[in-house]
């Protein structure tokens, strides 16, 4: 048989086997078809939801925002990591090296960050909130989803290496962190119980930027307010840019730094948080044990049950690899539209997990919703099939060119 | 002698298929094992179907086989296709012994040479008329186009024109016994082997179809086995079975 003709089969039967399901789909076997998407579509919810918890967990003090483009951070994993901290590893004079970075063409903004959870009390209340110190500027806009507007540019209390310039106080609460508090603009809040900020602005945070009670404030005041004076110590580096050519000026900053994208910095932040990816992995693992056995059993007991129509293909002359291929095809369809049904049902599920947490338990949302759970409940979907595929394949085997009635 | 070796050939190249002394017998249960034998278990009982039955079946021919139930004729058709292996004798297709082929070869052979109506159509429910036809020439390696054009020209030549893209559930059980039978002629076979075709059809539908066969015989050979005396009397000739042993050949107006 010729390359061409071959390649026609082939594609012959896929297309068969997505139109034969989609029309099962649709007319001819709907709760049958309905009900084996749905075996997956709940593996894969279920996969989201867990996955959104464990990434919300990992990044729940991450520092995010639509406008930034590339976090600097630390390599922990060197032993000559450039820093000074004793549980995890900070840079150091990063008012100066802030300076050269901006410095660069390209960059519309840059700040150190320096994230903290400390204790921020009134007269009435104390509670744990997350504290961001930044470099404030005015290309610098939003930092965790809490407008910088409202915060004195330049870090005023910082000048020259010494910390004696001018105390601003300044501090931008999320709403939630206001709402703990029952703080309003221009009230007093102390932290970490020795100097006193004033809220100059309260904002609300979207959901897909942060999951705790936060605040903003001027870098070299919660340097000092936590000790991190003596070396002018930061977490990280977020930087705003126009040019994706500036990420190789930015990996010369530090000699023990890496420079990530969005999706590196969440990648790498579950990497890195043990709870995170235990029960990212267990989710996963869990789906594809559940999505497979469900996959196997249903698709399993359809194909026995259409053994007849098996015969008949095989009585027409149609061979036992392109009846594989035909239930390959549907198996593919029915999990990957299980995956994608799943998937945004996930999301759905993830909302509403929030929304009950923020009533219930908490100020923030808990979970992370992102749009990249569509493609990953989809191929999750997909593997399922393909891991399902063994089976079915000795099951079409055995049961084809049975007794026609 | 050189005229008689001709007309030998002419003869034989003529003949599509044919079985000699054919046997099938089928194992009620299964063999016992070692232990099974240590501990006495006899062989299971074994049950014939088809009995040294033989039968040539020429191009142009249309053979039917009757008999009561039980009698063989659907075994017979089987063994004539390829879909079972006799257990005694040969079934040879254009001089090939069937049995000589591995199950993969058995299924192109019928791909390429044999069309099967069966009584229930079995057309797959969720495709088309069209999609329904076309399907063995998905099997072949032929392109969407062609496999539509000539889907479409059979079904326009047994009179379902307007129903090519109706499934099989919005036809009438006559409608759908002509979409079978052009599913079973679109690779052109030599041979089509239909059993009770008529079996799930009023009479009016039934004679639509039966009409059908005769224009099918053109070019090629027919089996089909019936109880219906009006589709048995379109047959050039009809043997009749019964307990698996051919009993009689004669036309069909022949000896009942």
């Amino acid at each position: 048989m010729k390359i061409r003709e071959l390649l026609t089969r082939w594609v012959g039967f896929v297309a068969l086997g997505i139109r034969r399901t989609a029309l099962r789909a649709t007319h001819t076997a709907r709760q049958r078809i309905r009900f084996s998407g749905l075996g997956v579509a709940v593996a894969i919810a279920l996969l989201v939801m867990v996955t959104g918890l464990s990434v919300g967990l990992a990044t729940s003090t991450t520092v995010y925002d639509d406008d930034i483009d590339y976090w600097i951070v630390p390599d922990s994993e060197s032993p000559e990591s450039p820093l000074v901290a004793t549980d995890s590893p900070q840079f150091s004079s990063v008012h100066e090296t802030n300076d050269r970075i901006t410095a660069i063409d390209g960059v519309e903004s840059s700040t150190p960050v320096l994230a903290q959870v400390l204790r921020v009390g009134t007269n009435e209340s104390d509670e744990y909130v997350l504290i961001i110190g930044v470099i404030n500027s005015p290309a610098l806009e939003d930092v965790s989803g809490l407008n910088t507007d409202s915060l004195t540019p330049h870090d005023p209390y910082y000048g020259d290496g010494e910390y004696n310039g001018t105390w601003t106080g300044d501090a931008v609460l999320s709403e939630g962190t206001a709402e703990l508090l029952a703080v309003t603009t221009n009230d007093s809040v102390t932290i970490a119980g020795n100097r006193s900020f004033t809220v100059t602005d309260i904002e609300s945070q979207s959901s897909d930027v942060g999951n705790v009670p936060t605040a903003l404030v001027q870098l070299s005041e919660l340097q000092h307010v936590t000790g991190a004076t003596t070396y002018d110590q930061a977490d990280q580096f977020v930087v705003s840019t126009s040019s994706p050519a500036v990420r190789d000026d930015l990996e010369g900053i530090y000699p023990q730094s890496s420079v990530q994208s969005r999706g590196e910095m969440t990648a790498s932040s579950t990497r890195n948080s043990d709870m995170a990816l235990a029960l990212a992995a267990t989710a996963l693992t869990v789906a594809l044990v559940i999505g497979t056995l469900f996959v196997v059993t249903t698709s399993g007991l359809e194909l026995v049950a259409d053994r007849q129509q098996l015969a008949v293909l095989s009585a027409m002359g149609i061979s036992v690899g392109s009846q594989i291929r035909l239930v390959g095809a549907q198996t593919l369809v029915l999990t990957g539209l299980g995956g994608i049904v799943g998937a945004v049902c996930g999301i759905g599920g993830i909302r509403l997990i929030n929304a009950v947490a923020v009533r219930t338990i908490t100020t923030e949302p808990i979970a992370v919703v992102s749009p990249w759970f569509v493609p990953y409940g989809t191929g999750v979907g997909l593997f399922v099939g393909l891991l399902s595929l063994p089976f079915l394949v000795v099951v079409t085997r055995r049961v084809t060119g049975g007794k026609l009635g | 002698m050189a005229g008689s070796v001709a007309s030998f050939d002419e003869a034989s190249s003529s003949v599509v298929v044919s079985a000699t002394d054919v046997t099938k017998r089928y194992t009620r249960g299964t063999e016992p094992g070692v232990l099974g034998r240590l501990l006495g278990r006899q062989s299971p009982p074994t049950v014939c179907a088809v009995d040294s039955a033989s039968l040539e079946v020429r191009t142009e021919e249309i053979v039917g086989l009757a008999g009561p139930s039980g009698s063989g004729k659907s075994t017979l058709l089987h063994l004539l296709a390829g879909l079972e292996r006799p257990t005694d004798g040969t079934v040879t297709f254009r001089g090939t012994d069937l049995a000589s082929l591995s199950r993969r070869e058995r299924t192109r052979h019928r791909l390429e040479h044999i069309g099967i109506v069966f009584q229930q159509f079995h057309l797959l429910d969720s495709l088309s008329a069209r999609a329904n036809v076309a399907l063995p020439l998905v099997e072949t390696g032929v392109g969407k186009r062609e496999r539509r054009r000539r889907a479409t020209d059979l079904l326009e030549r047994v009179g379902l024109g307007d129903r090519i893209t109706h499934r099989p559930r919005e036809l009438s059980g006559g409608e759908q016994q002509r979409v079978a039978i052009a599913r079973a002629l679109i690779t052109d076979p030599e041979l089509v082997i239909a059993d009770e075709p008529t079996g799930e059809l009023d009479t009016e539908a039934g004679r639509t179809v039966l009409q059908e066969f005769e224009r099918v015989a053109e070019n090629r050979a027919v089996v089909l086995a019936s109880h219906d005396r009006e589709t048995l009397e379109l047959c050039d000739r009809l043997l009749r079975l019964r307990d698996g042993s051919v009993v009689d050949q004669s036309p069909p107006g022949g000896s009942q």
